[in-house]
């Protein structure tokens, strides 16, 4: 909590001087209702005996000087207010960002993506609007609370009195019921999520739904959860709106208060004016304007609280990659794994364990097995977003854990599994790995992808821009892209997780033909669940379960692995051998 | 992931809507609004009665509290004995119009929000939900789910707004205004008519203001949503990123995208926050003048006192619904785009059912006779596809990515309607049929192995909602899903959903199995998993699904060797064309496409 605060020490000038101005507002603001009770006290109740006519025309330009320096200090403080939030806004969201890209990949795994969204984009906005609707209230109030009590005090102690006890009262009433509120709206929050789901699963579901003839049941779910949403939005607002009229009507009651006591008082001769009394109702009405708009603002704070929780999570979190400066290694692509484990953070059970095996440079190698297998863990570790429990990882006989991450990332070119391109164009993702590549090389790389027909097909050629995560390309095509940007990034070291499942046999035959030519020299890892993709290999390491359960040519292993023969037989129908 | 989604649509020119045209506040979206609120209008009238009642608690307050400083006054001048029991009778009446006022306030919020959210929003979600299910499948293939549940819930939502905008801010508004006005001009017309000349400047400007706010709201929601979609590509592509090292140019990227949602949020904000200031400040403006006027009125021409203490306490009055009308106004503007979008939705043109039955049991012949098809006009994709499957025949579709095989099953289930040529079953044409006829004769085992939110037993017997649990137990054993059923905490009652984890990827695909199993139709389609299962898991589904096909007349996107080299007939898709068909063995000697495709997985 306190680090999210810290950000707002660059703009501690702008805060004063907001401060300020909203000060000058709100005493502008205080001195127009004795201005006007003075119009009215001396200058027209004054009228039938002498000619105040000068004076009104006096007070009335004072009014209008005050009136005119309160809109100018206002508007400069809300100005200067809304300029120190969006910078600190900004600062906020630029620097989770960044933390995120410093957290190791089990932490980013940990919190999860969608809620790393949520907090980037959702939380951090939740921030920024209760502050943006408290800021220029949270000042005003106070001061308008104080100075309104102070020159009441000076006008007469006794009514101070009323306004002293009524307006904390009406505030501590309201926070009361906002937290009756905030639950309701979680409540009705949570069953609007609900309704989302439903609707979602269905529009997902509809060729199901509708090859099942479940149409009108679907609808009669949506139905039902819909009434149920009404019936807690009805609740949360209805309740919600008895603090408008609870406010007014308590602060109508304190002014009605004051201008009874204010009789008794002036009755007693306490040197009270009538004047002062309709100026002391004047300022009740002024802090019943703030409260009633400050108390909206009071009914999100425990939104602003929770979302103030869940930042710092982000901002407070410890599982960070090792930083050291990249030495701008270059390796031969010799990879060893000397009993390597690894077990995930809250299981029991290792992904990998005790992996001891040798990767020549220049070899091409395939790994192999079924989901769970660990195939996917054993990439992550030798790209170094994570770190084995136990065992040494080495390239070119160095160990990785005395190596910047950053280095040993350079010298690896990969395809991923899942999640690989970015909005933008074509060629922006392409040369993610090698920024100075030529249109020549782009299309070169495509070639070999057998990427180069459907992006040619387009009008724009190389600069046909990608939906965010691809959604404008079939998953073949995106697998594709992927194998093109990783063939043009330079490197000893190439590692393809899973990236030919959604290429046909005839496409994967002939990129994988590419790869032995294209790839000739450099360290390959193919890591597949199809023996096709495998088969050819010089290497293929069958994993499963986390231990390595073979290793040898394809010819070799049919006869001595079991596991690989029955994942072989599976596959092809012990078709052609 | 999914299987049957065409990508070609996706592709498609999707409906933009065009850059809304700039803005009269009454226009059709506006009356179609208020038509939509017709049936409501009993209730709104009770509404607005209320709402006049509280205007005349507001009128009656000041008058009476003026009243009461008046007697402070006149005591000042005069003093005499007896003046806070004179006070009294008008504290104890003003007391009660308080009270009123806010039990009527309460009263009415109680009142509009139980008739707009029960009978207006719940009531246009639900017509919504009808509209879905008459909508083609293509229309939710094109338009993300995201957008389609905006629209039923924020778009909605916003609308009730609007209700709210209309009656409770500008109806009580204005009413107050001219109620105010009204007495103005009774009590003193000289006075008044500062007073009537400066409100309008006010609305004018605060509405000015609003206009020129919606504008940055705008580019700020909007830059809002870019923001979003940066950093959930950033986080989820973590891997990629660190991979290729582009933590920086990707910071770069989303710190400048930040600052310009940043800065059209400093002013969207500023606007809104001075509104309330500058109606205050026309205001003051207004009590100036009048005090000027007065002054001069009673010194000049004689004016009562009490006549221009009226004046001025009415006129502080004025800023009340003022600002409601402003906020009113600006409101119905915000919210008449998303009205917009609903009725968009709303009158999408629906699919065509014809009415015919199918008689009897269907034997299972299907006829494909010179069908074209595509999801994009520019685009043909399937060009006179010609097929004649006999009953209890397995039917094998293979080809590359792209070449149309998911088409055949969006146009089997009537997914999508084919352009021309006939699709016949049981030589009946089916264009002829209901489509829920048509699709009673089909059972689907997709890839994409949906499953709703709902107990293990209800989802297998989704296509038969009367069945038996003995029956369900039944086809789940033979769909081998009965052992890890068992296991489940809770059993056939375990509560699952798309993405639960309480069962494998796997063992979806075998209760997906099961329930068409269960909902036993005469034909199948089949889509087999390529991915993402286990060996023994594979295993099983293999046999389920051989179990499955048995008797029936089978159409197998086929990705496993064993399927294809077993089937009764192989169609060879190419480019949407069939361009081999034949067995196994008979494609292999023909020695062209499938040959070559099925040699291509073996080479090097």
């Amino acid at each position: 909590m306190r680090k999210l605060l810290s950000y707002l020490k660059p703009y501690k000038g702008k805060i004063v001087l907001a401060t300020l101005l909203m000060a000058i507002s709100a005493a502008c603001d205080l001195l127009l209702p004795t201005l006007m009770s003075n119009v009215l006290d001396k200058g027209v109740y004054g009228a039938e005996e002498m000619d105040t006519f000068p004076y009104i025309l006096k007070t009335a330009g004072m009014m209008l000087v005050t009136s005119l320096v309160s809109l100018a200090s206002v508007a400069g403080g809300y100005w200067v207010v809304y300029h120190v939030i969006s910078g600190y806004t900004w600062s906020l969201r630029s620097a989770l960002f960044r933390k995120v890209h410093t957290m190791t990949l089990s932490e980013v795994g940990r919190i999860g993506a969608s809620n790393l969204v949520t907090r980037s984009t959702h939380d951090v906005g939740t921030l920024n609007w209760v502050v943006s609707m408290l800021c220029g209230n949270l000042v005003i109030i106070p001061l308008m609370f104080l100075g309104a009590v102070f020159l009441c005090m000076r006008k007469d102690f006794w009514l101070s009195v009323v306004i002293v006890c009524a307006v904390p009262l009406l505030i501590g009433a309201v926070l009361l019921m906002s937290k009756k509120i905030a639950k309701l709206w979680e409540v009705s929050d949570e069953y609007c999520d609900k309704q989302n789901d439903l609707v979602r699963e269905r529009l997902r579901g509809v060729r199901v739904i509708r090859a099942f003839n479940r149409e009108a049941n679907a609808h009669q779910r949506v139905t039902e959860s819909t009434r149920i949403m009404s019936d807690n939005i009805i609740r949360a607002n209805v309740s919600m709106s008895i603090i408008d009229p609870v406010a007014a009507f308590v602060l109508n009651l304190a002014a009605l208060l004051i201008v009874y006591l204010g009789g008794v008082r002036m009755e007693r001769g306490s040197g009270l004016t009538a004047g002062d009394v309709f100026a002391i109702v004047q300022y009740i009405n002024i802090i019943l304007g703030a409260i009633v708009s400050v108390s909206f603002a009071i009914v999100v704070l425990p939104h602003a609280k929770v979302a103030a929780k869940r930042l710092s999570q982000v901002t407070e979190s410890t599982g960070l990659e090792i930083d050291r400066p990249a030495q701008g290694l270059h390796f031969a692509g010799d990879i060893a794994l000397d009993g390597v484990s690894f077990t995930y953070p809250g299981s029991s059970l290792p992904a990998l364990s005790e992996l001891k095996l040798h990767i020549r440079a220049g070899e091409w190698v395939s790994v192999i097995g079924g989901t769970g297998s660990g195939k996917t863990t054993l990439a992550e570790l030798l790209l170094a977003f994570r770190t084995p429990g136990e065992g040494k990882i080495s390239f070119d006989g160095k160990d990785a854990a005395t190596l910047s991450p950053k280095d040993i990332r350079n010298n690896i070119s990969c395809s991923l599994q899942k999640s690989m391109l970015y909005a933008g164009t074509v060629a922006e993702n392409l040369r993610m790995g090698k920024p100075d590549a030529t249109d020549e090389e782009l299309w070169a790389a495509l070639e070999l992808a057998q990427a180069a027909d459907f992006v040619r097909e387009r009008p724009e050629g190389l600069s046909f821009k990608l939906e965010q995560a691809g959604t404008n390309l079939s998953g073949g095509q995106k697998q594709r892209l992927a194998i093109a940007r990783a063939i043009l990034k330079d490197a000893p070291i190439y590692i393809f997780d899973d990236s030919f499942s959604a290429l046909d046999f005839l496409t994967e035959a002939k990129v994988r033909k590419a790869l032995n030519e294209k790839l000739a020299g450099k360290t390959r890892i193919v890591i597949t669940q199809r023996v096709v993709s495998a088969m050819h290999s010089d290497k293929i390491f069958v994993l499963s379960d986390g231990v390595l359960v073979g290793v040898g040519t394809h010819e070799e292993l049919l006869e001595r692995c079991s596991i690989y023969r029955e994942i072989f037989l599976s596959q092809t129908g012990g078709g052609a051998v | 992931m999914s299987s049957v989604e065409p990508k070609e649509a996706v592709e498609a020119t999707e409906p933009t809507e065009t850059k809304k045209e700039k803005s009269r506040l009454i226009d059709d979206t506006f009356r179609r609004l208020l038509r939509e609120i017709r049936p409501l209008r009993g209730w709104i009238l009770l509404s607005a009665l209320l709402c006049l009642l509280l205007i005349g608690c507001a009128v009656a307050a000041p008058e009476l509290m003026g009243e009461l400083v008046d007697k402070l006054y006149s005591w000042s001048k005069n003093p005499t004995p007896g003046l806070a029991r004179s006070l009294l009778p008008g504290v104890g009446l003003l007391f009660g119009v308080y009270a009123l006022r806010a039990s009527l306030s309460y009263g009415n919020s109680f009142l509009l929000n139980n008739i707009v959210t029960r009978y207006f929003t719940a009531g246009l979600r639900i017509r919504l939900s009808e509209k879905l299910r008459r909508l083609p499948v293509s229309y939710m293939d094109q338009t993300p789910t995201g957008d389609i549940i905006d629209r039923m819930q924020d778009d909605v939502g916003s609308m009730a707004d609007t209700i709210y905008g209309i009656v409770e801010i500008l109806l009580t508004g204005f009413l107050q205004m001219t109620v105010i006005a009204v007495i103005l001009f009774h009590t003193d017309w000289r006075m008044a008519i500062p007073v009537v000349l400066l409100s309008p400047l006010s609305v004018f400007l605060s509405a000015k203001m609003a206009t020129l706010g919606e504008k940055h709201w705008d580019k700020h929601f909007n830059l809002g949503g870019e923001l979003t979609a940066l950093a959930e590509e950033a986080y989820t592509n973590y891997p990629t990123t660190k991979a290729f090292c582009q933590e920086e140019a990707l910071q770069a990227k989303y710190d400048e995208l930040s600052e310009r949602h940043q800065r059209n949020g400093i002013f969207g904000n500023f606007l809104s926050s001075i509104v309330q200031p500058v109606i205050v400040f026309v205001d003051a403006l207004a009590y100036v003048a009048v005090a000027v006027l007065g002054g001069w009125l009673i010194l000049h021409r004689g004016v009562p006192i009490g006549t221009v203490v009226t004046v001025i306490l009415f006129a502080r009055q004025l800023s009340e619904p003022l600002e409601r009308v402003a906020f009113g106004l600006s409101f119905i503007q915000q919210v008449k785009g998303a009205a917009k979008r609903v009725f968009t939705l709303l009158d999408l043109p629906e699919e065509v059912d014809p009415a015919g039955k199918v008689e009897g049991k269907t034997a299972g012949t299907v006829a494909f006779e010179h069908v074209d098809f595509s999801y994009d006009p520019k685009k043909p994709l399937i060009r006179d596809l010609n097929m004649a499957v006999k009953p209890g025949q397995k039917v094998a579709i293979v080809g590359p990515t792209g070449a149309g095989k998911t088409t055949i099953v969006n146009l089997l289930m009537r997914f999508y309607d084919i352009q021309s040529g006939r699709i016949l079953v049981d030589g009946r044409d089916v264009s002829e049929l209901s489509r829920s006829e048509n699709r009673r004769q089909f059972a689907m085992v997709l890839q994409d192995t949906w499953l709703f939110k709902g107990s293990v037993a209800e989802n297998v017997g989704y296509g038969c909602p009367n069945v038996t649990r003995e029956e369900i137990e039944r086809v789940c054993d033979q769909a081998y899903c009965d052992h890890f059923i068992r296991r489940l905490p809770q059993g056939y009652d375990t509560v699952i959903s798309e993405d639960s984890t309480a069962v494998s990827s796997g063992q979806k695909q075998l209760l997906t199995i099961a329930r068409a199993m269960l909902a036993d139709r005469p034909i199948l389609i089949l889509d087999e998993a390529t991915s993402n299962v286990d060996t023994r898991t594979e295993l099983l589904i293999q046999k389920a699904m051989d179990r499955l096909m048995g008797g029936r007349t089978c159409f197998v996107i086929a990705h496993r060797l064993s399927t294809i080299v077993d089937a009764d007939l192989i169609l060879v898709l190419r480019d949407g064309r069939i361009v081999e068909q034949g067995t196994h063995k008979s494609l292999l000697n023909q020695k062209g496409f499938y040959a070559e495709l099925f040699q291509s997985q073996y080479a090097i």
